[in-house]
């Protein structure tokens, strides 16, 4: 019993050191070889290319929404298509007829959205 | 795997046949859908009636199971869900004013076509004997109900009730799962009898796994109690039913309350077997049901609008079945508890029914607006007050009966303090409901009244609740024989 919670604590020990050393000879790697010198072009956002400008919280078009909700159905489909495939050989008939079920409700969704016209870009 | 008759997926089917045709016939008149989808339920509901529980798909999981009282709420969910679309096409033109689009009629077809998706999930709940059935039914009933409470996406007051039913229906569904995982990691099993199973073979279960059990359980209660809007856990109610779209406040506070109350009942037979956990579960059905019945009673009194009201009065009224409930050892209680159902739904759909047109002549839905109804239209008049007086109580309505039987149930079980208080707040139930009735007899008709405008359908459907109350309240036999 003892031994195994000191075994823990070993463990607990190394595991706070081990990442340690390393951002510790980093961090004094840093202070040695690149002392920090700030200027106007250091502080831009993008070093290179064209300054920034306006604020950076804008209102923008949400319609992306829709699309991410419709990804969903291939989303789905994929995850219960992987193990069904793996197991194929190995599953009844009916196994069979209960996923296509379940895949024309799925692409019910896609053909709904767009008869509604959502994937048109408005 | 038997595929024999599986009539939920009919309904679901329907539902998305449905919905294609109205995405690919945009033009059409969308009330032609609702009548199809009335015609279609008519149909499942007919062809419910020729189902034996033998012909039905029994899994050998346990994940489904057609008992009498699977078949009978199925009914129940096709009836409600039918009543839903009469009230629907009644506040169709709200509807169409609410959401203002390029075709007049725009976004009306999924109004009438989303309550199909909830009776597939209520059907299903009827029938779940796991708790992971319980769940897949339950989130499908709830998410297409939260989509019908924030239907009318212009109007404020929906979008509050939708929001405020979302975020506390996804904190109680937490607490379901959380409670099955409980009950899961002590039993080992999600199937209800699979439990039930589990218990039996250990002759005395120990002190710490019972605790932890009456945990599980606890939390699945506190779900279960959101649900049926059993008080403490009642805060949403008044608000969601004020908000949200008139035929949804009807079909959420009947649909959601009878599938609240099989699903209550089907969790609770396993741990009622027990006899350590039975004594502490009632013990906690009782106290639930006593501030249910005090909070709901009391609350309703000093409202002003109809639909906060009989948000209150559903409070109410949850109270009386958790009242039954807690009698569970009485023979009496299951029918009592179904019959009770039964009424509710005939009572509260009459005045959601009423409701809708004379809100509209009006144009609002507080009891002032009922003013001098008993002159401007005597018919409407009639049928509210039958409504107000059954959902009351008085003889010879089943609403009376209803109570009736849950006295007697709660009576045979001894539960003389928690009858006491039922008959108490009954008298404050006579209050409140006799306001409404007396703004449409005693109070003057307002100079600028309109018209109320009533389709024949709709007048239909209310002469047809109406004498149903009169009918199962002086002769009761037949529902009680549904079941065994």
């Amino acid at each position: 019993m003892n031994t195994n919670y000191l075994f823990l604590t070993i463990f607990l020990a190394v595991a706070i050191i081990f990442p340690l050393i390393p951002l510790a000879i980093a961090w004094a790697w840093a202070r040695l070889f690149s002392p920090p010198k700030p200027g106007h072009e250091k502080l831009a956002s993008y070093e290179c290319g064209i300054d920034s400008t306006g604020p950076a919280q804008v209102q923008f078009q949400s319609h992306y929404y829709l699309y991410a909700l419709v990804f969903l159905v291939f989303d789905v489909e994929t995850i219960f298509l992987m193990p069904f495939a793996a197991a194929f050989l190995k599953l009844e008939f009916s196994a069979f007829l209960t996923l296509m079920v379940f895949l024309l409700l799925l692409v019910e969704g896609l053909v709904w959205a767009w008869a509604k016209g959502i994937l048109a870009w408005k | 795997m038997t595929p024999s008759f599986p009539i939920e997926f009919c309904v679901l089917f329907l539902g998305v046949v449905l919905l294609l045709a109205d995405a690919f016939f945009p033009d059409m008149d969308k009330r032609k859908l609702a009548h199809i989808a009335l015609v279609w339920l008519g149909g499942f509901l007919v062809a419910t009636f020729f189902l034996r529980p033998a012909l039905l798909w029994a899994s050998p999981a346990g994940f489904y199971l057609a008992d009498p009282l699977g078949i009978f709420f199925k009914q129940f969910a096709l009836v409600a869900t039918m009543l839903t679309l009469v009230l629907a096409i009644e506040y169709a033109p709200v509807v169409e004013r609410a959401i203002p689009g390029s075709k007049p009629g725009a976004g009306l077809g999924e109004f009438f076509i989303l309550p199909v998706f909830t009776c597939a999930g209520l059907m299903w709940m009827a029938s779940a004997a796991d708790f992971i059935m319980i769940f897949c039914a339950l989130e499908l009933v709830t998410i297409s109900f939260y989509i019908q409470v924030a239907y009318l996406r212009k109007c404020p007051a929906s979008l509050e009730a939708g929001t405020k039913f979302l975020i506390l229906g996804a904190l109680s569904t937490g607490f379901l799962v959380y409670g099955i995982t409980w009950i899961y990691g002590l039993s080992g099993q999600t199937g209800l009898s699979a439990i039930a199973g589990a218990f039996a073979g250990i002759p005395a279960i120990p002190q710490s796994s019972q605790t932890a059990l009456l945990f599980g359980l606890g939390l699945v209660l506190v779900a279960l109690g959101f649900k049926v809007a059993a008080a403490p856990f009642q805060f949403w109610v008044p608000d969601v039913y004020h908000g949200a779209p008139t035929p949804v406040t009807a079909f959420l506070s009947v649909g959601s309350k009878a599938a609240g109350f099989v699903v209550l009942m089907r969790v609770l037979g396993p741990f009622l077997t027990v006899p350590e956990i039975e004594t502490r579960v009632i013990t906690v059905l009782q106290v639930l049901a006593g501030i249910t019945l005090i909070y709901g009673n009391l609350a309703a009194m000093p409202q002003t609008n109809l639909k906060r009201l009989l948000g209150y009065s559903s409070i109410a009224h949850a109270g009386y079945l958790l009242m039954g409930v807690a009698s569970v050892g009485s023979p009496l209680a299951g029918r009592a508890i179904v019959f009770y159902l039964v009424g509710y739904l005939l009572m509260t759909f009459l005045a959601f029914l009423i409701l809708i047109p004379v809100a509209k002549a009006a144009g609002g839905d507080d009891i002032a607006h009922f003013n001098g109804l008993g002159r401007r239209s005597p018919g409407l008049a009639l049928a509210m007050l039958l409504a107000m007086l059954s959902l009351a109580g008085l003889p010879f309505t089943v609403g009376f009966l209803g109570k009736f039987f849950i006295f007697e149930a709660a009576m045979q079980e001894q539960q003389y303090f928690l009858v006491a208080i039922g008959v108490v707040t009954v008298a404050c139930g006579f209050y409140y409901y006799l306001k409404v009735v007396r703004a449409m007899y005693w109070q003057p008709v307002p100079v600028d009244a309109a018209p109320v405008e009533f389709s024949p359908l709709g007048r239909f459907a209310a002469a047809f609740l109406a004498a149903l109350i009169l009918i199962v309240g002086i002769f009761p036999k037949p529902i009680l024989d549904i079941l065994p």
